[in-house]
């Protein structure tokens, strides 16, 4: 449904976005993950047509975004970064507005209008003025104006940017929902929601994709799938050499704090230890009250790729108190 | 061209969703029509055209409405961050910049319009004035005038609009134009050796004067019809060239 191959944009001497390749089948939801300035909203105004790449091609619904424009913007919802509206119009005056310029009319228009109302939960507001509705609600009509159409492929750029936690949640199963008849491709900062609602992840640093598969199959990357953490009393050396020699095992660290020992046990892939750390307390009879199993997550993924390797972008740090894990190697599919 | 309506229409709608809208057309008005009677007041028993005077008047403060009415066009646009959301919708650029630059028009005719009828009220209010007697000829031909005149400075003002996104710059660069655009022909006189011709002929002073006496020729129906023409092809190709650079 979305192909870009090469995709290079310069903004002078910058560049944007490097030779970017990527493809999105029918029916998939894909999140575009990637640091602030990574490319991402570019890429996606490429594909929506608004900025010509310098470089590159990209086919939208089989059309190609620079040579047939036209028919491209008739077959996608795009909902930029910012949710652009028209603040005097009242929520139903603008989606007629904007039905009747993707073409439809009459019947069609008015049905197409009660349907995006209903799916993105507007019915109520329809007649409310946009500039006096609050944030959610505004990004609820920029999504039913990206869907007036019935469009093949949404484009969504950052769709809960600036919502509070009960309006991402309402936006994320409204996403969802709608991932069931379209294609879509989101950028989001937030990757446990795109770990819930995407199929398959993009990760662009630096305006190149450096990653590019499902969340297992990135998660299935990183050395030490698993690690546990034991709150002991035990002695810091005898615990560390007894944990070491436990099978699967890779890496331990231990800190102090007030009386307990905090112990980090970095686990191979596959492997789940706390049986065995159990037992050993147990047979030790060092008085342990936590154990802990802490899986890797997307957010893990992310901050190896994009972080690891470059510290400017601590930003996006989710926690700081964690040891960073070994780092993958450019992955690319 | 099935969107030109569309964008015609929100366009015009949302000029009268504002206040400005009111506010640009009671000032228009207010200043339009006391100049006028001023100037009445000041020819009171001379042969000066009545009709003359009236459309001196309007033409005095037709930049200021042209530019209010044009700076916002695209430059609000770019602001607000909606001309991405056109942009991406499934509409040209000749759409785009023929439904704004219809809906700017339409909106400085309306204001005009009640500006001139001005002269009907004053006739009527006002048996025993002693003037030269109102010529409907020359008033018809001072309508057609002005709306020549707000068809090309409006494509002034659109233009210049599409090349900034912020709405100050945008309304001195648009009052600057429109000023140049209609001194164009004593700009040009200052030039030694320009031929006199050539200056009547780009003169807008010249042309209303004719215009407003009754003396209708095609002079400016080529200057401005086709400056208006180029005008909005610039602008089309200014919007365009966003998807090649």
């Amino acid at each position: 449904m979305i192909r870009a191959e090469n995709l290079t944009k310069h903004f002078g001497r910058t560049v944007a976005v490097d030779g970017v390749s990527f493809e999105v089948a029918r029916g998939e939801i894909v999140g575009f993950l990637g640091p602030n300035g990574a490319g991402k909203t570019t890429t996606m105004r490429i594909l929506a047509t608004f900025l010509p790449a310098t470089a590159g091609t990209a086919i939208v619904a089989g059309f190609d975004v620079f040579r047939d424009s036209l028919e491209v913007r008739r077959r996608i919802g795009y909902l930029p970064e910012t949710v652009p509206l028209y603040s005097e119009m009242r929520v139903s005056e603008y989606l007629v507005y904007r039905g009747r310029l993707k073409g439809l009319r009459g019947k069609a228009l008015r049905q197409r209008m009660e349907e995006a109302l209903d799916v993105c939960g507007l019915t109520t507001a329809r007649r409310s003025v946009i500039g006096t509705l609050s944030k959610g609600f505004r990004q609820r009509v920029g999504l039913a104006d990206a869907l007036i159409h019935d469009p093949d492929v949404l484009i969504l750029d950052e769709p809960t940017l600036g919502l509070d936690p009960q309006q991402i949640r309402q936006i994320r199963t409204l996403i969802k929902q709608l991932g069931e008849r379209h294609t879509i491709l989101l950028s989001s900062h937030i990757l446990s929601e795109v770990q819930m609602i995407c199929n398959r992840v993009l990760i662009i640093k630096a305006g190149r994709i450096v990653a590019a598969d499902t969340t297992e199959n990135l998660l299935s990357l990183l050395k030490g799938v698993t690690r546990v953490t034991v709150e002991t009393q035990a002695p810091q050396d005898a615990a560390a050499a007894a944990l070491r020699a436990l099978p699967g095992i890779t890496a331990v660290a231990i800190r102090q704090e007030r009386d307990w020992n905090i112990v980090t046990c970095e686990c191979a892939q596959g492997v789940d230890p706390r049986l065995e750390i159990f037992q050993l307390m147990a047979a030790k009879k060092w008085p342990t009250r936590e154990l802990r199993l802490e899986r890797r997550n997307l957010e893990d993924v992310f901050m190896e790729i994009t972080v690891a390797s470059n510290g400017a972008n601590a930003s996006v740090n989710p926690d700081e108190n964690r040891e960073p894990f070994p780092t993958i190697e450019e992955h690319r599919t | 061209m099935n969107n030109f309506g569309t964008i015609w229409r929100r366009e015009l709608s949302a000029s009268f969703l504002s206040p400005i809208a009111y506010v640009t057309m009671v000032v228009f008005l207010g200043v339009t029509n006391g100049t006028f009677l001023v100037a009445v007041l000041r020819n009171l028993g001379s042969y000066e055209p009545i009709a003359g005077i009236l459309f001196a008047a309007i033409f005095l403060w037709l930049p200021i409405l042209v530019t209010v009415t044009c700076m916002r066009l695209f430059a609000e646009e770019k602001r607000s961050g909606t001309i991405e959301a056109l942009l991406t919708a499934p509409v040209t650029e000749l759409e785009i910049v023929l439904g704004k630059y219809a809906a700017a028009l339409s909106f400085t005719l309306l204001t005009v319009a009640p500006a001139v009828a001005a002269i009907f009220i004053l006739e009527r209010l006002s048996p025993g004035l002693r003037m030269a007697d109102v010529d409907p000829g020359a008033i018809a031909a001072g309508c057609v005038i002005l709306a020549l005149l707000s068809a090309f400075l409006t494509a002034v003002g659109l233009l210049v609009s599409l090349l900034t996104k912020n709405q100050i710059v945008s309304a001195i660069a648009c009052f600057c134009c429109v000023c140049t655009a209609l001194m164009a022909g004593w700009l040009v006189s200052l030039v030694p050796g320009m031929p006199p011709e050539l200056i009547q002929y780009i003169s807008a002073t010249q042309h209303i004067e004719e215009f407003t006496r009754g003396i209708v020729n095609a002079d400016p129906f080529v200057l401005w019809g086709s400056g208006t023409v180029l005008l909005l092809f610039f602008a089309v190709r200014v919007l365009e060239a966003r998807r090649w650079l």
